[in-house]
């Protein structure tokens, strides 16, 4: 181990003094929740074993806990510091501390809200709302580190109105460019995990509801309309509750909305559809016709988000638990309803009912199933389908923004200050959303069906971004590291903990070393090692 | 890999509708058809991002109002007119199977752009693939150290293989003028191959029981990228290995060069090739604005068909010229034409295509169809037909609706 020669070099941790927190919390209460999520994780693993019958109990070492929760709240790897302090730590607890901790840095917001943008963006209709995209990620990330509800987040977009360049609610239904099919589609699809579109032309195929019933919802949307402004160009969120202008399809670019919604007459095209009035398929309350725009929204809005309403809980519900525990309850994450099984009911209902409880508190939720045994076993490759769910956390591929920031800690340098850049269609891109064009992927997909693409690994290969900063000149992490430790025993073993904040096995330390006398030119032979471990799976994964 | 074939029993057991028994029933019927008549093995898609003018390309209609400025010229078959800002093309014409009578459901450009590429309207649940990426599944050469699927040029929307993977996704050349994003070597080529062989030996060694999946989808990956940028072939995206005097057949600019490369790629054996022209989206100045364009496209377009054609490629490679939607007969007061749907044209060559042809027809105010009117489907549907893939094929959503290539849509009369 080679630990000495680190304190003497000062390290950039980002955002992170664990050593400060450790020595802290000492002297500090624990923020107390309504729910303990200890206790409570405690009867999750209990109703767990009982329904999927889990035969192992691996709980995964500390290593690789650390790089696991940092990944999964702060959305990138701990610093060499981190992992260093971490294991020296004494703490039976340190775990909880460390969730509880990474729960208050305001990076856990910037994660989440990067997650929530692309559950949203992935799946727009209108390149328009791209405008809007650093004002949604604004308005997530402060409502997430300030621990504003799921119930609240949802009120926000489902009743949103103004310029998306400004208030970030506003793009949820910009993204579908206030097309009152498409957006109702995406609540149902984000907040219910109900795919009803599938009724807008016929009854569903599979599931209980009718297309008059897609109908209903969508006559709660008619009067939404998406104008665009000019000077600054941007697009604002209105109604129209006293001008009924009439729909057009092949306006240029123009989206208008309607006093009431009509459901098409499929059978008969030309005749007059049928006037549908709001009615919520879940709970089957109704609004009269005539009813204004902002009544209608409000109550939408309200029926989604009350508490009898199980498929608003459960859908965020089984959404964070895949994506900590690395499979859902329900596969995919946005169809859960009403006909689906899931793969532990009881263990999903149960949790569902106490985030419930929670008051729909995000950071509860995380906190909770991140003290469960379920999300701190060992890691497995995803499970076939014919095996028992839960047996192992899931490896994950590392999001866009994750991999992106886990090579800026790596290389130890930063983006800030070029965020603002590359926030339209047409705008010079900053350097995050170019390497988000080529990794990026929807999290809405199961993420068994995330495939990695050619584009990606010659970018990793061979861009000039990454080959100048794995170089060993001047100026670099890999320059200050071999010039500081002269061994290369020591100097492999820290760059496998700066890469992949654990130390190298037997046999990868002697393949290394073999090779840096093969080569015969230290700063040559790092370089490729280095480059060597930035292109390997485990770097791009979280496990 | 996320699609299957569907299991067209169980589907029709489950939802007995009468669309799809009436697909299930026509299907192979069709498919065997175009398998009969169609040995098509590439295709190239020039697409007039913006929306080209029908009245300034081919459909200039002189003796109306709505015809504007735009003069007429004979083409190489006796009875077809086009505008004459297209004369190389009119010299071409005998390859060309004109549809003047086009007309899409969609006036906004990134909606009809994704209608006219996948033949759906966009929704939120599904990602319907692009054309291009239907036809690499389907013919596709798997083998091929090139990537089977390449578009050239920025283009305001590039499609996706959406539910296919991006396996069928397209390769993104920005320009003809450049090689491909990231190909080329950062080190000596001997270093390279070492580094390689260094990822390999660690990945051996920390690769445990339960990570083998990802680290074996990686070195799978690797294999090939690293076989592409290692390949002979790459220099089939090196423009400048081309003769002088070929590049100058082609003319000057980006489209030229893209045209020129669609060729060499087609050559080298690669399936399917976009060729992205903008700025078509003419509100204002139409006509000096497509002229401008015209002659951009023209020369090349030309040629390319020629080259084709002379070293017997044209037979096997399909050719199409189009964009998202037309534009109006009304000009308007800044001399420009806005968005129209209802009636626009694409142009068709090879691949057994009946070239010396017009389908179609609009009355003289250019304002509606008068004669066999073509949905976007059709030509969709036309088009899979031309490269013997059977449109009625269903893919599997991630949520397991089926969704067939093209919805909806028959085989163009007379095209073939």
């Amino acid at each position: 181990m080679n630990c000495y020669s680190l304190s003497l070099r000062h390290t950039m941790t980002k955002h992170l003094n664990l050593v400060f927190f450790l020595a802290v919390w000492c002297f500090s209460p624990l923020v107390s929740f309504a729910q303990s999520p200890i206790e409570i994780a405690q009867k999750i693993d209990e109703l767990l074993v009982s329904e999927t019958i889990v035969s192992q109990t691996n709980i995964c070492d500390d290593e690789t806990f650390l790089r696991r929760a940092f990944f999964d709240i702060v959305g990138q790897p701990p610093s060499l510091e981190d992992v260093l302090v971490y294991g020296l730590e004494p703490s039976v607890n340190k775990r909880s501390l460390l969730i509880e901790f990474l729960l208050t840095d305001k990076t856990y917001g910037a994660n989440w809200s990067r997650y929530w943008r692309d559950v949203i963006m992935f799946r727009r209709t209108n390149d328009q709302s791209l405008l809007g995209v650093a004002a949604l990620e604004s308005y997530l990330t402060d409502a997430l580190n300030n621990g504003v509800g799921w119930d609240r987040i949802a009120v926000d977009f489902i009743t949103a109105k103004g310029d998306i360049r400004e208030d970030g609610r506003a793009v949820f239904i910009a993204a579908q460019q206030g097309r009152p099919e498409e957006t109702v589609s995406e609540i149902s699809r984000i907040f219910l995990g109900i795919q009803i579109q599938c009724a807008q032309c016929h009854d569903h195929p599979t599931d209980r509801w009718k297309q008059e019933q897609f109908h209903e919802l969508v006559a709660f949307f008619p009067r939404v309309a998406l104008r665009p402004q000019q000077e600054p160009r941007s697009f604002v969120v209105t109604a129209t509750d006293f001008v009924g202008r009439r729909r057009t399809a092949n306006a240029n670019n123009r989206f208008v909305g309607t006093l009431e919604h009509t459901m098409p007459n499929l059978a008969e095209p030309t005749q007059p559809g049928q006037v549908m009035t709001p009615k919520f398929f879940v709970s089957g309350q109704t609004l009269p016709a005539g009813t204004s725009d902002a009544v209608r929204r409000d109550s939408l809005a309200r029926w989604i988000t009350s508490p009898d309403n199980p498929w608003f809980a459960k859908a965020v519900t089984n959404r964070v638990w895949a994506e900590l525990v690395g499979e859902g309850f329900y596969e995919p994450v946005d169809d859960i309803g009403p006909d689906r099984t899931p793969s532990a009911p009881k263990t999903m209902d149960y949790l569902a009912t106490e985030f419930t409880l929670s008051g729909y508190d995000l950071k509860w939720l995380m906190q909770t199933i991140m003290s469960t045994q379920a999300y701190q076993r060992s890691s497995l490759d995803r499970r076939n389908y014919d095996q028992i769910p839960f047996q192992a956390n899931t490896i994950q591929p590392l999001r866009s923004d994750q991999l992106f920031d886990s090579m800026m800690s790596v290389f130890e340098i930063s983006d800030a200050g070029s965020e603002g850049a590359g926030q339209g269609p047409r705008r010079p891109q900053s350097p995050r959303n170019v390497f988000a064009d080529v990794f990026g992927y929807d999290p809405n997909d199961p993420r068994g069906d995330v495939t990695v693409s050619i584009p990606q690994s010659l970018a990793m290969m061979n861009s000039t971004f990454i080959n100048e900063q794995i170089q060993a000149r001047q100026g670099t992490m890999l320059s200050r590291l071999l010039q500081e430790v002269q061994s290369d025993r020591a100097a492999v073993q820290e760059l496998y903990l700066r890469v992949f904040s654990r130390r190298p096995n037997r046999k990868e330390l002697n393949t290394s070393l073999a090779y840096i006398i093969q080569v015969a030119n230290r700063g040559e032979s790092f370089e490729d090692l280095l480059w060597a471990l930035l292109n390997s799976a485990e770097f791009k994964t979280r496990r | 890999m996320t699609t299957h074939q569907i299991n067209r029993r169980s589907w029709l057991q489950t939802s007995a509708t009468a669309l799809t028994s009436v697909a299930a029933w026509k299907s192979p019927i069709i498919a065997n058809a175009a398998a009969m008549r169609t040995n098509a093995k590439a295709c190239i898609l020039l697409w007039m991002g913006g929306g080209p003018s029908q009245f300034e390309t081919f459909s200039p209609k002189p003796d109306h109002a709505n015809g504007g400025e735009t003069t007429v010229t004979s083409t190489a078959v006796s009875g077809i007119q086009i505008s004459s800002q297209l004369p190389a093309t009119a010299a071409a014409m005998k390859d060309l199977c004109l549809i003047r009578s086009v007309h899409g459901p969609e006036g906004s450009h990134p909606r009809a752009s994704y209608v006219s590429h996948t033949g759906y309207l966009p929704t939120a649940s599904v990602k319907h693939p692009t054309i291009g990426a239907h036809v690499v599944q389907h013919i596709g050469d798997q083998e091929s150290e090139l990537p089977s699927f390449v578009h050239i040029g920025r283009s305001r929307g590039v499609f996706s293989a959406g539910l296919l993977g991006v396996e069928y996704d397209p390769f993104i050349l920005n320009s003809a003028n450049q090689m491909p994003a990231n190909t080329e070597l950062s080190t000596s080529r001997d270093r390279y191959v070492r580094r390689l062989g260094l990822l390999e030996n660690l990945e051996d060694d920390g690769s445990t029981e339960g990570s083998r999946q990802f680290v074996k989808a990686n070195r799978n990956l690797y294999g090939k990228a690293s076989r592409l940028v290692l390949s002979p072939q790459m220099k089939t995206f090196d423009i400048t290995q081309e003769r002088s005097d070929v590049r100058s057949s082609y003319g000057d600019g980006n489209f030229a060069a893209g045209c020129l490369m669609a060729r060499r790629l087609v050559e080298a054996g690669v399936t399917f090739i976009e060729v992205a022209s903008s700025n078509w989206d003419t509100h204002f100045d139409n006509a000096s604005r497509t002229d401008t364009l015209c002659q951009e496209v023209d020369k090349p377009y030309a040629q390319l068909l020629a080259d084709l054609k002379q070293r017997g490629l044209l037979d096997t490679t399909l050719v199409i010229w189009m964009g998202e939607f037309g534009r109006t007969p009304r000009i308007n007061s800044r001399a420009g034409r806005d968005h129209y749907p209802r009636a626009f044209n694409v142009a068709l060559a090879g691949a057994g295509v009946q070239g010396g042809q017009v389908i179609g027809a609009t009355d003289a105010s250019g304002n509606n169809i008068t004669d066999q009117p073509v949905s976007v489907n059709d030509l969709l549907t036309t088009i899979y037909d031309a490269l013997g893939i059977d449109s009625f094929h269903e893919n599997i959503s991630r949520i397991g609706r089926p969704i067939q290539i093209v919805e909806d849509g028959e085989i163009i009369d007379g095209v073939f």
